[in-house]
């Protein structure tokens, strides 16, 4: 069959009488209707189906809620304990940043000869007190100092590695305070 | 009365009611549908049970793009393919009609009888444009959209159909001077 386009003609359409309409209704009437069983069956199944669906839909929406809820209440702690991380004395890298601060022969320079100078006063420091506790005179001085780099009340043999290693990290960068 | 699209809107919300109404609206049509498809009444009734149970599936996010008739169109025809090829009843559309067509009153006999006959040599293509249009009271666009063709190749068949029953001297008289 060849179907040319752009050939219909709506004239043809317009002088159909509307018996062609009724005898072609008339012709697929089915000849018997559909049984309310059917009915009945086709709408039990919806009514289940859509209520199922609802309430899954609506607990699926609360949980969701609930999970964002959840997921912005832990970016928020997770924050929080960084800005407040920042400040505390417990990682390396914020007691880096204050042991680059921490110029102990005041050369200008962070290096290792600092981390080999701040041992060597502790050393002294414990042959005159014989202890480092923390009300130890000497120990206080080196306090006040500003030497008691990660900030744990001590001046101690933690806080030459502390200098040591920003030392070594100058070195790399070739920095220069 | 809702809409269509009213209804739709309820129904996505879970609203059972929605859906029989829905389903009232359309059941005749989907029936007889499927029957012209089918030509057998247990396979029309599989057809509409299947028809719903898919649109069903459609929701809650069931989004109508143009009308009703034209979504469940192809749903149906579909569907009655798969059912008859199932029931392993591999008539063709010609023997469908010899069934379909309904006993005719002494009165409207002849009429009838011989658009029926004349209905018969027309091609599946033709004939099944002219009963969407005559029939389902579908227009030329829906036509397209239901059978995913050009608008253009729709009045092309359904010229040649409108055509041939003129020509044909059985059912000329459907046709105004």
């Amino acid at each position: 069959m060849t179907e040319k386009k752009g050939h219909f003609d709506e004239d043809l359409e317009l002088r159909v009488s509307p018996k062609l309409s009724e005898d072609l209704n008339a012709l697929f009437k089915p000849q018997f209707s559909v049984p309310p069983e059917l009915d009945r069956a086709i709408m039990d199944r919806a009514n289940q189906r859509l209520v199922q669906r609802h309430w899954r839909h609506r607990i699926f929406h609360h949980i969701s809620i609930w999970r964002i809820a959840a997921a912005a209440a832990v970016i928020i702690f997770a924050f929080s304990l960084n800005l407040t991380q920042k400040h505390g004395p417990s990682t390396s890298r914020t007691v880096l940043v204050k042991a680059q601060a921490v110029d102990i022969d005041r050369n200008g320079r962070v290096d290792i000869l600092d981390a080999f100078k701040l041992a060597r006063l502790i050393e002294s420091a414990e042959s005159t007190d014989k202890s480092l506790s923390p009300v130890s005179s000497t120990e206080q001085a080196l306090r006040k100092q500003g030497w008691d780099i990660n900030g744990d009340g001590l001046v101690d043999r933690n806080d030459v590695d502390l200098v040591a290693l920003s030392a070594v990290r100058l070195d790399k960068n070739k920095g220069v305070l | 009365m809702d809409s269509d699209q009213e209804l739709i809107e309820l129904v996505n919300q879970g609203d059972p009611d929605a859906f029989e109404a829905l389903y009232r609206r359309y059941r005749d049509w989907v029936f007889s549908l499927a029957w012209r498809f089918t030509g057998n009444q247990q396979d029309a009734l599989d057809v509409l049970q299947e028809t719903f149970t898919y649109l069903l599936g459609k929701f809650p996010a069931f989004a109508l793009t143009a009308s009703m008739t034209t979504f469940l169109y192809p749903v149906v025809k579909h569907l009655s393919i798969a059912v008859r090829s199932k029931s392993r009843r591999f008539t063709s559309d010609e023997e469908i009609l010899g069934e379909l067509t309904a006993p005719v009153l002494e009165d409207a006999q002849s009429s009838r009888s011989e658009l029926a006959a004349v209905l018969t040599i027309l091609p599946d293509e033709q004939r099944e444009v002219l009963l969407m249009r005559f029939v389902d009271d579908m227009t030329l666009q829906e036509i397209a959209i239901a059978l995913n063709i050009p608008l253009g190749t729709v009045k092309s068949r359904l010229h040649h159909a409108l055509k041939r029953l003129r020509h044909d001297h059985r059912t000329q008289d459907y046709f105004l001077e």
